[in-house]
């Protein structure tokens, strides 16, 4: 199986998830790649993906994962990258002898949530001991308190970094920046967000998923 | 994409009248947007009718409609060209005008003003809708776009005016120019194994409707029923070669990485190397997990060894009409025997799903003919009982109206009224209640329209422009359409429908006459009659009926 770490920015960030992985999967085809698929009636390409964005967010880190045979790391990155949109680009790749179960590993990302204002305030979060937010669940808006999903804010320039839960426990980046808007009173918008890294615990706190598989 | 940065000294926006998803599915669309840009000094950009939401926005931020290329303005273009596919995108013209900016009479366009020209299937009958453009395309594209574009830069690098490249484009085969009322020849490509064909195209990001890559094995059509404008609009028949074939198949799936390949055509069972061609290009698309998709085989044809080869458990037939009196009426050539073999091989072959179509309205139609329907359906059931290997069989009953179109030995028939039409879909829905059997059925009023804009002449064009302003888009999209709009444009404009949708005289001089489609009036007569008394007209692969269509171009070369 090779990992490849790709962007999905500029256009392709407006491309939904379902989409981006058939666009994905033709350009394996393109590539001409030689991907196993699934043994059952119709039959399927085995690749694998994590949480997906929400639609305009931009991403540095997205990990795609194709069980596939009679290519190496190197110039699997090189035709993966030739073959997708420029949006799409890869820019490093590993070969593994075992699925990681990427989306089941990965329990956070990293955020650069590019904003203007008086940021610094946004940090009492940290200090406080819940964070209630308007989540929309099956066409339901309830309250939901997600303190405990957001790991860390930082205040850089230009902005705010935030590590938020990713997978089984969720805090989706856009809820996050809606309340931010709301309570802060700030003007960010999805297509200000761009995740930066996505992070699996290590021994010592949280590291990147290529650092976890390098 | 094709290189947008290549030197260039003509640029033109090719518009489609519907929605991206619905244009980027277009094989013609797709054909003349890659032909131009492969010409050196040429770039094509596309446009198309954006959502209701987004021509909102346009509005409000004072934008105006671009190309999804360079986001140029279409009016900033060399040369803007309309694809329009069917009757009811037609209000869609003056929205995707009014959203460019582009006054919607060519005659209230300044000179300077970019040259607007229509093509598509639609320019058989150009009238109710050439008030809007300088110039219509009528026939194969591959000739007439290729030669708009490149007079119309040699007019631009000469300092010639709108109106002088306008009558030299009178000189080109397929050129309406209503401004100047000549009458022209329908462009015909004369050997289609020669005529440009991409095989490195566009693959969209998102989903559109037919999400594939396509050949085309031939174009025109050797059958002849008598409702179908497709059928001789697009003759002389003309085949590709086999080996031309497989050898785009090949490309088109290294190229684009579709997992499905759509070998298209209006009746494919009859392409003359149809076995070969299976044969040679299923061994390269297995190798790539590609599908092979068989659109258009024909009932009497069905071929079980390629169906079984090439599709899954559902099997779609149109015998168009319930009873043999009506199907030899229409020339639909099939026999009963032909349907119980056909839905008998398919049981045999473990189908699951069964979808028939039918057409309503059509010329001496009764209830009996409406029963014949049920009794196919009923035949459905009785040959899964008896023969099926599936479990259970789905069966789906679609019926659209008959619309009288020009160009087809139909074009003097009436259209029935709406009354009429929900007395038989009244008939069928009552009927057809039976288990596993699913009736759906076109909307009516809709259909009266696209009759009313397919024999319509250019009086229609301030309908067309008044049911825009009352409201009126989108109305091929069954939840955009709205009859009240179209009712009062047609009250304002002081338009009789039953002049254009009941039954014409034989002596009448059409307004789409103007055009010279090979097939001649006559030979659309005589069939007329001979349906009249239902005798049939065998299919012209074997022996030449003389439809005259051999005038433009020769048939089978």
């Amino acid at each position: 199986m090779i990992i490849v770490r790709h962007a999905k920015d500029g256009d392709m960030k407006y491309v939904s998830h379902k989409d981006t992985l058939r666009v994905l999967q033709r350009a394996l085809k393109r590539a001409k790649i030689d991907v196993a698929y699934s043994q059952g009636f119709v039959p399927h390409m085995l690749t694998y993906t994590t949480t997906p964005l929400p639609l305009g967010v931009a991403s540095n880190a997205e990990y795609f994962a194709v069980e596939c045979k009679g290519v190496d790391e190197k110039s699997f990155l090189q035709a993966f990258t030739a073959a997708v949109p420029h949006g799409l680009r890869g820019d490093w790749s590993v070969e593994v002898a075992k699925n990681p179960n990427l989306a089941y590993i990965v329990i956070a990302s990293r955020y650069f949530i590019s904003a203007e204002g008086d940021l610094e305030r946004v940090k009492e979060i940290l200090s406080s001991q819940e964070y209630v937010i308007q989540v929309t669940k099956k066409g339901e808006t309830v309250s939901k308190d997600v303190r405990k999903l957001i790991y860390d804010l930082e205040v850089v320039e230009g902005g705010i970094v935030a590590i938020l839960a990713t997978g089984n426990d969720n805090l989706r980046v856009d809820c996050f920046v809606d309340s931010l808007n709301e309570r802060y009173g700030l003007g960010i918008c999805r297509d200000d967000v761009t995740r930066v890294e996505q992070l699996v615990q290590g021994k010592d706190g949280l590291i990147s998923v290529k650092e976890f598989l390098s | 994409m094709p290189d947008m940065d290549k030197p260039c000294k003509h640029r033109t926006c090719l518009c489609f009248s519907d929605k991206y998803e619905v244009g980027m599915s277009n094989i013609g669309v797709r054909i003349l947007y890659h032909m131009l840009n492969d010409m050196e000094g040429f770039i094509c950009e596309r446009s198309f009718a954006p959502d209701l939401d987004m021509a909102q926005e346009l509005r409000r931020r004072g934008q105006r409609l671009f190309s999804i290329e360079t986001k140029r303005d279409i009016v900033d273009f060399d040369l803007i060209g309309f694809s329009v596919q069917f009757e009811l995108q037609y209000t869609n013209i003056p929205y995707m005008f009014e959203l460019a900016g582009i006054p919607l009479y060519a005659k209230d366009r300044p000179e300077d003003f970019p040259p607007v020209v229509a093509g598509g299937p639609c320019a058989v009958n150009p009238m109710p809708f050439a008030p809007f453009f300088d110039a219509v395309l009528i026939g194969d594209g591959e000739i007439t776009f290729k030669q708009i574009n490149e007079l119309h830069l040699k007019c631009k690098e000469q300092g010639l005016s709108k109106s002088e490249f306008l009558r030299l484009a009178t000189e080109i085969d397929g050129v309406y120019v209503p401004s100047i009322g000549n009458r022209t020849k329908r462009a015909v490509v004369q050997d289609l194994d020669e005529a440009y064909f991409p095989t490195s195209i566009l693959v969209p990001n998102c989903d559109i409707v037919h999400d594939r890559s396509t050949i085309e094995l031939f174009r025109g059509c050797a059958n002849g029923c008598r409702f179908c404008q497709a059928c001789f609009f697009y003759r002389p028949i003309r085949e590709r070669k086999p080996d031309t074939l497989v050898r785009y198949a090949t490309q088109l799936m290294d190229n684009t990485g579709y997992d499905e390949l759509s070998l298209c055509s209006l009746s494919t069972s009859d392409y003359s190397h149809l076995k070969e061609i299976v044969d040679g290009i299923k061994e390269q698309a297995d190798a790539r997990k590609v599908k092979l998709a068989l659109p258009s085989l024909r009932l009497d044809s069905f071929e079980a060894e390629i169906y079984e080869e090439t599709s899954g458990s559902s099997l779609t037939f149109a015998p168009e009409a319930g009873t043999q009196r009506l199907r030899n009426v229409i020339n639909k050539n099939i026999g009963e025997q032909d349907i119980y073999n056909s839905i008998k091989g398919a049981m045999e072959h473990g189908v699951k799903n069964v979808k028939l179509y039918f057409m309503i309205g059509l010329p001496t139609e009764t209830d009996e003919d409406l029963q014949g329907i049920v009794d196919i359906v009923y035949l459905v059931k009785d040959l899964h009982r008896r023969y099926g290997k599936s479990k259970l069989i789905n069966i789906i009953v679609s019926t659209a109206v008959f619309i009288p179109k020009p160009l087809t030995p139909f074009q003097w028939e009436r259209q029935i009224s709406v009354e009429e039409m929900k007395h038989k879909q009244d008939f069928l829905k009552e009927k057809l209640r039976i288990k596993n059997v699913k009736y759906s059925w076109h909307g009516a009023e809709s259909s009266v329209i696209e009759a009313l804009l397919a024999r319509g002449d250019e009086t229609l064009a301030p309908v067309i422009e008044e049911a825009y302003e009352q409201g009126a888009v989108f109305d091929s999209w069954s939840e955009h359409f709205h009859y009240e709009y179209w009712l009062k444009a047609i009250e304002k404009c002081n338009i009789d429908v039953e002049e254009f949708v009941g039954e014409q005289s034989e002596d009448k001089d059409f307004c789409w006459d103007i055009v010279d489609n090979g097939v001649t009036k006559a030979y659309l007569l005589a069939e007329r009659h001979k349906s009249r008394q239902g005798v049939t007209t065998p299919n012209c692969i074997g022996k030449c009926n003389g439809c005259g269509a051999s005038k433009l171009g020769r048939c089978f070369r």
